[in-house]
């Protein structure tokens, strides 16, 4: 028999190159995958039956809550079928942009704060001030003005808010029961927060506790707000073009944060921190720590403590915290803007932000009139009202939120803030990181959205 | 034309090489139709948008730049020279610890010892485990306050480091860590050892060498076409080192475990800069091309092939 052996050599640099192109395959970008849209192609006649697809990330839990809803949304609207796709939170920001490349984008979806300007600029997310203008009964005044202009592009509405909620002070009322120190109040300022912090400590315990649980300095989002506004310091400027860290008011405010961690040592250093799976704070190890409205329903959950809230404390220049959250938005390849509309209308009416957030405890809903269904509701601390207060009167959407690179730029800051509470690198060295690192990318991202 | 062909086919029937030949493409063919079709589509894909400002979502957008995001890769783009150096001291540490423990392995369960069955599956099963769920693993073991690793030390006197919350422990823990996956390599050799004729160790044993001499001069020259393909291979996958550091420490603490494919991932799919993120893609082919390369060079002067080369 003719044949043509590979020798060893051969055969081992063949598989050597083969194996090697299959391990360079991983580069490659995975397929997208099908987000279950309607195939019926061109804009729905009136009442044809339709399948509307919602792109959603609700774990498992909370989504026989959602088929609630949809049930008796399609029994009212038997010519709609809803089609839910769930993502995990953590990977819904990933997939979305997968979608959109292949076009096969659900025709509604999830869209986080953070997320709402690029993906409204990259044209995922389509207006819906047409719907808004002319749909009298959904009553866009009661939507916190905060809350809708992180969806608002070019002075139009992408998406509605959902939930909204600001940064306050929680803590813990075992710890400050057994120290026999009054709870967080009112009258409190920063100056307070570190006494008190610094009495509530004692890391060398045989179960270390600390007063503050050191998630400041955070300089992004609404973190950034709580953090830099007491002191009057701003992360950017309106233009979102700029970073505003070389103050002495972003320096002092930085400083007051870290040396919480690394001078005072009364909250754990980020490796501290990592002995808690969930974290320090909902170990009980923590006597007081942010507490954004999105965080009570996993607090009511999982903390086996006592716990309330208490306003942020006043700084040396004001009384500032930051408020975010997330909301849903048509996206580019609906087919049927008219039935997304039907259901968005009703989902994120009062009717349905009570049903769906307010009355579950599942977030503090967007829309002020049904704030109350959640204030009833049971995993929400005995001073819940203080984040109506906040909303009312103090409380700002953080920054970025209308830059294209507020994802860049967020990572960016993290970088250098982690290096700062590990006590790697001082206040001014961080701040000025961030600054040289940052300006570049602002700029590109501010001359792209101008072009 | 047809009844032409079925003439020639009745006439001359196909040999056995030939039929071995047909048999041999249909069997490859599904495989090599999704190489052409999901991986060559993609590659070719990611080529041409290497010198777009492609964001990843509108095509009907994009726009030509020709080669500057080669350009500002190369000569404006810090984190790229960052990623690109960490992404070079893992794979080194990662290849160097991942090859020597592999074949430490493979020699130790080589010997005809009562249980060496058990064992090899014990040390290959942590290779075809989740990525993840390992990653996460790892995270408590190098969990400064309660992992195991800072315990074993701490039961000689050595206050463990901050692992992976400390700019200089960082890589080393995970190049540690990448000794988990070791099995796949060990397996390799060890079909390499167990092909080492016998009467070869036989043979020096008569001329009186002891067993580094045998190790030496029959154990390694034997082997080294096999550690040469472990080693080609451990190369182009350390270089492509990306679930531990998303999972473990996302590339931090700052940028001390931002590593190349962390970058491109991020590029692409944070940032919505595929067309910077396809440049790095191919800027990182390029340098395990020319790595793959010079090591093909460099293996005539260290591997061994019995047959010769053919």
């Amino acid at each position: 028999m003719r044949n043509s052996p590979l020798s060893r050599r051969q055969f081992l640099r063949f598989s050597a190159g083969v194996a090697g192109l299959a391990a360079l395959s991983a580069c490659a970008p995975a397929a997208a995958p099908s987000a279950g849209g309607d195939a019926n192609g061109g804009a729905a006649a009136s009442g044809e039956a339709v399948n509307v697809s919602l792109g959603l990330t609700w774990e498992a839990a909370f989504q026989s809550h959602q088929k609630e809803f949809d049930d008796k949304f399609m029994e009212a609207h038997p010519d709609i079928t809803l089609e839910p796709v769930y993502n995990t939170w953590s990977d819904h920001n990933n997939v979305v942009p997968t979608w959109a490349a292949a076009d096969t984008l659900p025709d509604i979806i999830y869209v986080h704060g953070s997320r709402a300007f690029p993906w409204a600029f990259e044209g995922i997310t389509i207006p819906l001030q047409s719907y808004i203008d002319t749909d009298t009964e959904f009553n866009v005044e009661d939507v916190w003005a905060e809350a809708l202009n992180l969806y608002n592009f070019k002075g139009e509405q992408h998406g509605i808010p959902y939930d909204h909620g600001p940064n306050l002070l929680g803590y813990n009322k075992d710890m400050f029961d057994a120290a026999g120190i009054a709870y967080p109040d009112e009258t409190w300022t920063m100056d307070t927060l570190r006494e008190t912090a610094l009495q509530l400590t004692d890391a060398a315990g045989e179960v270390p506790k600390w007063g503050w649980s050191a998630e400041m300095p955070g300089l992004s989002n609404q973190d950034g707000v709580s953090s830099l506004g007491p002191w009057g310091a701003e992360l950017l400027n309106t233009d979102e073009n700029t970073l505003l860290l070389d103050t002495d008011a972003a320096l002092e405010s930085t400083q007051y944060w870290t040396d919480l961690i690394l001078v005072d040592k009364s909250a754990p250093t980020p490796a501290e921190s990592q002995a808690f799976e969930q974290g320090p704070w909902i170990a009980g190890q923590v006597g007081m720590a942010v507490v954004p409205s999105w965080e009570t329903p996993s607090l009511a959950s999982f903390s086996t403590f006592a716990w309330d809230v208490a306003p942020w404390p006043e700084g040396p220049v004001a009384r500032a915290t930051g408020s975010f959250g997330s909301g849903f938005s048509m996206t580019k390849n609906t087919q049927h803007p008219d039935q997304d509309w039907a259901y968005l209308r009703e989902y994120l009416s009062k009717e349905g932000m009570e049903f769906m957030w307010g009355s579950s405890g599942r977030g503090s809903p967007a829309r002020k009139s049904a704030y109350d269904s959640w204030m009833n509701s049971d995993t929400v601390p005995e001073h819940v009202h203080y984040y109506l207060d906040a909303l009312d009167t103090y409380a700002i959407t953080g920054r970025p939120y209308q830059t294209l690179a507020a994802a860049e730029l967020n990572d960016i800051i993290t970088r250098s803030v982690t290096l700062l509470k590990s006590g790697e690198i001082d206040v001014a060295s961080a701040l000025a990181a961030i600054m040289e690192e940052g300006a570049p990318v602002l700029t590109a991202a501010y001359e792209r959205l101008n072009s | 034309m047809v009844l032409t062909i079925s003439a020639l086919i009745r006439r001359r029937p196909l040999t056995l090489h030939q039929r071995e030949q047909v048999d041999f493409y249909i069997a490859i063919l599904p495989w090599l139709l999704g190489l052409i079709l999901f991986t060559g589509g993609p590659v070719l894909a990611s080529l041409i948008f290497s010198v777009t400002n492609w964001t990843g979502m509108n095509l009907a957008e994009v726009k030509w730049v020709g080669l500057e995001n080669f350009r500002t890769l190369l000569f404006d783009d810090g984190l790229f020279w960052i990623a690109t150096v960490n992404t070079f001291y893992y794979s080194f540490g990662a290849v160097t610890l991942g090859t020597m423990g592999a074949l430490f392995v493979a020699i130790l369960l080589n010997q005809n010892l009562p249980g060496t069955t058990l064992l090899r599956v014990i040390y290959y099963l942590p290779s075809i485990t989740s990525g993840v769920a390992i990653s996460i693993l790892w995270i408590w073991l190098f969990n400064p306050q309660v992992g195991l690793v800072n315990y074993l030390l701490s039961v000689v006197g050595i206050k463990g480091p901050l692992w992976l919350g400390s700019q200089d422990w960082v890589k080393p823990a995970l190049i540690l860590k990448s000794t988990w996956g070791i099995g796949a390599n060990m397996i390799i050799i060890l079909a390499g050892l167990q092909g080492v004729p016998v009467s070869l160790y036989e043979a020096a044993k008569i001329d009186g060498a002891n067993w580094w001499h045998e190790f030496r001069h029959v154990t390694l020259p034997m082997l080294s076409p096999v550690l040469f393909f472990v080693v080609v291979i451990s190369v182009i996958n350390s270089l492509q080192i990306l679930t531990d550091v998303l999972v473990m420490t996302q590339g931090g603490p700052g940028t001390a475990s931002f590593v190349y494919v962390y970058y491109i991932y991020q590029a692409a799919f944070q940032y919505l800069k595929m067309g910077y993120a396809s440049a790095l893609a191919w800027i990182l082919f390029a340098i395990i091309l020319a790595l793959t390369l010079l090591q093909l060079w460099g293996s005539k002067r260290w591997v061994y092939y019995e047959g010769g080369e053919h």
